[in-house]
């Protein structure tokens, strides 16, 4: 069996309020994620779905419950060390790509190398080979502003891959993009698990993109309502909504 | 990361917003400029004090006669003041050179040229005094004074303004109608804070008081210069010159000097101080530009760090520590800093010795401590001004970040 390497048990959010009081957004969410898989977080907005996956990242930190990361407790962690595991171990790719828009493509690819310490040329080496990977090799000395919405995400994606890391976390990836382009980011998302065994957790409210990924987890209302592999059809995800509402 | 890593994300920061970049360094530049442009000021005041009281000897003691007060009220000049004390003072062990001094005013003919000027009645040693050197002739000696003779040597600017030939030695202009035989002119010496040096005529003392004034007291003076052993103490000198001269002159205990014991050491000293006074005045002015500069990065690294909150949290998301981030932004400070103030070095150096060499004809003393202070401030001002930004951007939450708009 292989290892989890992602472990959420008894997790609560709560956000204070601006107005006063406070908010509560996750309650006692639990699950595992093993090395290996393609799961997708789905839920409608406002489901508290980016912010179960900004904890999975180590963005953000849970009120209450534990969350275990490759075996190591997050809760404790002082934000240098959260830096550390975010660099070493996870791979991000945001809905607007997030990409510095004064640097470089190939600026922004060996980013996470440089504060990794890498030397110059073993960043450039790497960041070279992510860029092929992704398509991109001619484009390394563009900046993002003269790329296509498609060709921003690829490079994200090989910012998200140049670390190595054996998590990508993907918040709603193809969001900003248009269907043809987002199917060639979701099957490159699974050549990437397929290929290199890379665990992914892609966050998603359409139903069409969570079933690229082996498992689906719905989150309504900050409860997890289904916990599975992907259904043959998204009433199964409806109905676990119309029985959590029960 | 690298410390070239660090370089070059701070140079690629300040250039991304070239305009804001450039006025920031703008108040950097002006405030270093003012501070390199103040020092020079105020060394140059410095230097220039200087070199003239260096001219006139800092061993050099000047009595003049007259300081008594009548009722309260400091007379005028009084002519206390007699050959036969400067004889007196001359046997002083530490007394090397002395003469008495009259002056008056002198109305000069030469040809068909008059001019009005400074006359100076002394004795040889005034050239050894008030270092004086002669370009042509000779300077008259003691026998001329003996027999008040009719020698004059007269300082060069004089003799352009009587229209002397280049070599005026044995030309003979009257003074008062009495005709002087020109035996010298004198270097060029330059102006003093006293006025030209170099417009003036020196005559034998006697020939001064008896044959062109006519004076019923002959030997009374209105000044006595001396110059002491380089190694005598002035202050000890100055004290057995005034208790000579009050036993000589009969004063009582009680009594106010009816002479002035002026110690040109002492007088440099006091300069000095006040110019040091100036210069820290100058600079504090200068300082406060300089502040204000700083302001102005505080300011733009602050609107920086509000602008780039995504960018920070991007940063953060991709494994940045909040160390990392504060050395970035600390960085880019000190190297606004670092760049305004090395132009405003070579602008504030350049001015202040082009404006000396090429305007005022003065050589600007230049010191390597404004260079250093510069250098040094700007690193203190980049660091002191990027801080808080810096402290700013490493607490701000990833997660908040990266939702900014």
């Amino acid at each position: 069996m292989t290892p989890a390497i992602i472990s959420l048990n008894k997790i609560c959010k709560i956000f204070p309020l601006e107005i006063g009081g406070e908010q509560q957004v996750l309650f006692d969410i639990t699950f595992k994620i093993n090395s290996g898989e393609f799961v997708a977080i789905m839920g409608p907005s406002g489901s508290g779905k980016s912010t179960c996956m900004n904890i999975i990242g180590a963005l953000d930190s849970a009120t209450s419950g534990i969350y275990e990361l490759y075996g190591k407790h997050i809760k404790t962690m002082t934000n240098d060390e959260l830096a550390t595991i975010r660099n070493e171990y996870i791979g991000f790719v945001f809905q607007n790509f997030n990409l510095l828009p004064k640097r470089t493509v190939i600026d922004n690819v060996m980013l996470p190398l440089m504060y990794r310490g890498w030397v110059m040329n073993d960043r450039i080496r790497r960041a070279r080979e992510m860029l092929k990977l992704v398509g991109l090799s001619n484009f390394e000395s563009y900046l993002p502003t003269q790329l296509s919405g498609g060709m921003k995400q690829r490079v994200a994606i090989a910012r998200a891959l140049a670390g190595n890391p054996k998590l990508i976390l993907a918040d709603e990836p193809t969001g900003s993009l248009d269907s043809k382009m987002g199917n060639e980011i979701l099957n490159f998302f699974k050549k990437l698990n397929k290929d290199l065994g890379i665990t992914i957790v892609m966050i998603t409210h359409e139903f069409e993109i969570a079933q690229y990924a082996g498992r689906i987890i719905h989150i309504y209302d900050g409860h997890i309502t289904f916990d599975g592999p992907v259904p043959k059809n998204e009433s199964v995800l409806l109905k676990s909504e119309q029985d959590y509402k029960k | 990361m690298t410390f070239g890593d660090i370089l070059k994300e701070s140079w690629l920061s300040i250039s991304g917003n070239k305009l804001r970049s450039f006025l920031t360094v703008l108040g950097i530049i002006i405030g270093v400029m003012a501070v390199v442009i103040m020092v020079a000021v105020g060394e140059t005041v410095q230097q220039s004090i200087s070199d003239q009281f260096s001219s006139l000897g800092t061993n050099t003691i000047v009595i003049r006669a007259g300081a008594a007060r009548r009722g309260g009220i400091r007379s005028g000049n009084r002519n206390t003041l007699t050959i036969q004390d400067a004889e007196q003072i001359n046997r002083l062990p530490d007394v090397a050179a002395i003469t008495p001094v009259q002056s008056s005013n002198a109305q000069v003919i030469y040809g068909n040229k008059n001019w009005s000027t400074l006359m100076l009645g002394a004795h040889p040693d005034y050239t050894t005094i008030q270092d004086i050197e002669v370009e042509y002739g000779n300077f008259f000696d003691m026998n001329a004074v003996k027999s008040a003779a009719t020698y004059a040597v007269i300082g060069p600017d004089t003799a352009r303004e009587l229209g002397l030939p280049e070599n005026p030695v044995g030309e003979i202009i009257r003074i008062q109608n009495m005709p002087f035989v020109i035996i010298g002119v004198m270097k060029a010496r330059g102006d003093s804070t006293m006025g030209s040096q170099d417009d003036m005529i020196l005559i034998p003392i006697t020939t001064l008081k008896k044959r062109l004034q006519g004076s019923p007291f002959p030997d009374s003076v209105t000044m006595i210069a001396l110059k002491i052993f380089q190694d005598a103490d002035n202050a000890v000198v100055t004290d057995q010159i005034s208790a000579l001269l009050r036993q000589r002159h009969r004063l009582k205990d009680g009594d106010e000097d009816d002479f002035q014991v002026t110690d040109m050491k002492q007088i440099m000293e006091t300069m000095n101080t006040v110019t040091g006074y100036l210069k820290l005045l100058l600079i504090a002015i200068a300082a406060v530009s300089l502040l204000v500069g700083s302001i102005g990065i505080m300011n733009m690294m602050l609107v920086s760090v509000v602008e780039r909150t995504r960018e920070i949290g991007i940063r953060k998301a991709v494994g940045a520590r909040e160390n990392i981030i504060i050395i970035q932004f600390l960085s880019e400070s000190v190297l606004i800093s670092f760049i305004g103030s090395m132009f405003g070095l070579v602008f504030g150096v350049g001015l202040s010795q082009g404006v000396g060499r090429f305007i005022l004809h003065y050589n600007v003393p230049f010191s390597f401590w404004p260079v250093l202070l510069s250098v040094t401030v700007a690193i203190v001002v980049g660091l002191a001004s990027g801080v808080m930004p810096a402290i700013k951007a490493a607490k701000l939450n990833p997660i908040d970040s990266l939702r900014y708009e």
